[in-house]
């Protein structure tokens, strides 16, 4: 990673600084200052207070994540491979992207519970649709010419899928990944607002309850960084993987 | 023997005109062909039916006596553009139509070392080909297509993003590999000298249909002084005029 230059380390700490006398003129209720937050999550973090709510979310989203993105993938595939089914099953794609899958959280608790398996399915239901989406124009759109390479070589249409289709889509699949993992922490989050007591979006809610305030911020920070941990883990499969796309595209 | 025989085909893309009109075209085993025209004439379509990638709508084509309903595994196509696997280095993609049918054996990768090494791309072949020039991957889609020592090979316009000196050693190169593998070729060009340098027999066409043919009569193997010879330039000249003659 570049080290960031002074310039951007100057706005932050300039910003810290407003926010901090800001927060000097409000309750803490309103607008802790950013010592009083960095204590907070200090003090969280020693004592152990995050660390189940850590994991918790954590394991959501990445059990969401892992099986909506497969579930998106895979249908992606099925859906660009087959017309018949593609032509089928995409009006009813598009009518359920229609629907805001946050507002069907309440629906999952009732059908699953409390515990952690309605958070996975509202994450898994929310990763769901940009791997699928990205996959099938992927699928569809592999270049027509290398397509003709494949059926000269006498490819069989499963070669023709596994070692040219998936492999040329890449980069657009990754794309979606992208693009999940982000909205995979907003689906376990909201998932914990609407039930349960365990998790950050828990802990949230229960901050609230007790119009703690620096804990929300506390908590806030932990989401985001966990939403950057991961966003940068996915670039890092990206750069390993597709470095030679990368290349073409830059030129 | 009439290795490929193009028999009265005609073919139109989906709700178009037709594209090629009572095309008939045959030629004899070992023999190298070169079809020449204005862009948009109907070449690559021609080439991609006889090849067995198009289906001729009225018409048959046969390859070694057999009616070509679908790619052949005899027969090497190199496409008007690389088409190379970007995911793949230089070697693999050369060793792609073997990779596709078995497992890659040590042989095979000596092969393809010495296809590499006559296209002049022996050190690349660890490289990716968004880190090769136009011209060399090029020279990487040719390697791929000689790899299976294909009995038929089809070549549209292979050459055309290659500088003069690379094209005439790469001509060379491909007339000598065909003769010892006795391979029979259909080539496409617009380069009118490159056509009659290289070829037994030509045909230029025009809006779908074949309107000129000549043999060439030059010796064999071709040398750098047949580019310069009287009987050379006026063959150019001749269909030179031909090709001129339906601009008016
Ligand atoms: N997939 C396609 N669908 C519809 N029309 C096509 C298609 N491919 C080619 N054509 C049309 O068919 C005609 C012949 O195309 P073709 O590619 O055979 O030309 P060409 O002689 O190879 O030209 P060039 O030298 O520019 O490559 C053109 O008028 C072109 O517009
Ligand atoms: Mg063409």
């Amino acid at each position: 990673m570049k080290r960031f230059p002074l310039y951007s380390v100057l706005l932050f700490l300039i910003l810290l600084f407003v926010w901090e006398i800001s927060a000097r003129s409000m309750s803490e209720l309103v607008l802790p200052g950013p010592f009083v937050i960095f204590r907070t999550l200090l003090d969280g973090i020693k004592s152990g207070y995050f660390t189940p709510h850590i994991i918790r979310t954590t394991l959501e989203v990445i059990l969401g994540l892992f099986f909506g993105g497969l579930f998106g993938f895979m249908t992606g595939i099925i859906m660009g491979e087959i017309v018949f089914l593609r032509k089928l099953l995409f009006p009813y794609i598009i009518a359920s992207q229609a629907v805001p899958k946050l507002a069907l959280a309440p629906l999952f608790i009732l059908w699953f519970g409390f515990g952690m398996t309605s958070k996975v399915v509202i994450t898994a239901l929310i990763c769901f649709f940009p791997l699928l989406e990205n996959t099938v124009t992927a699928i569809k759109y592999t270049d027509k010419q290398k397509q003709e390479l494949f059926r000269m070589l006498g490819a069989s249409r499963w070669k023709i899928l596994i070692q040219l289709k998936i492999p040329a889509g890449m980069p657009g699949i990754i794309a979606g990944l992208r693009v999940a993992v982000v909205l995979a922490i907003v689906g376990a989050v909201i998932g914990e607002f609407v039930g349960g007591s365990d998790g950050l979006g828990a802990v949230i809610i229960a901050s609230q309850g007790m119009m703690d305030t620096p804990l929300m911020f506390a908590t806030l920070i932990l989401l985001t960084a966990m939403g950057m941990i991961l966003y940068r883990v996915v670039q890092l499969l990206e750069k390993k993987w597709l470095i030679r796309f990368m290349k073409e595209k830059e030129k | 023997m009439v290795f490929l025989l193009v028999n009265d085909v005609t073919y139109s893309y989906q709700g178009k005109g037709s594209v090629i009109n009572r095309v008939s075209w045959g030629i004899e085993e070992g023999e190298f062909h070169c079809l020449l025209g204005k862009s948009g004439c109907g070449k690559t379509t021609l080439l991609k039916l006889a090849a067995g990638l198009l289906q001729v709508d009225t018409g048959s084509i046969f390859l070694n006596g057999k009616e070509v309903v679908k790619p052949s595994p005899e027969a090497g196509f190199v496409f008007q553009s690389p088409t190379l696997l970007e995911w793949k280095t230089v070697m693999d993609n050369v060793l792609l139509p073997v990779s596709l049918r078995r497992k890659v054996t040590t042989k095979d990768r000596e092969n393809a070392m010495k296809l590499l090494e006559t296209v002049g791309l022996a050190e690349y072949i660890q490289r990716y080909p968004a880190q090769l020039s136009g011209g060399q991957q090029s020279r990487v889609a040719i390697a791929r297509a000689l790899i299976q020592q294909p009995s038929m090979m089809f070549l549209d316009e292979p050459f055309a993003a290659l500088d003069a000196i690379t094209r005439e050693e790469l001509q060379d190169d491909l007339l000598k590999i065909c003769k010892q593998q006795n391979t029979t070729v259909l080539f496409i060009t617009h380069d009118i000298s490159e056509a009659v340098y290289l070829s037994d027999r030509i045909a230029v066409m025009d809006q779908g249909s074949i309107i000129y043919q000549t043999a060439v009569q030059l010796s064999k193997p071709r040398t750098v002084e047949v580019r310069y010879s009287p009987y050379f330039n006026d063959l150019c000249l001749d269909v030179r005029q031909v090709m001129g003659a339906e601009r008016s």
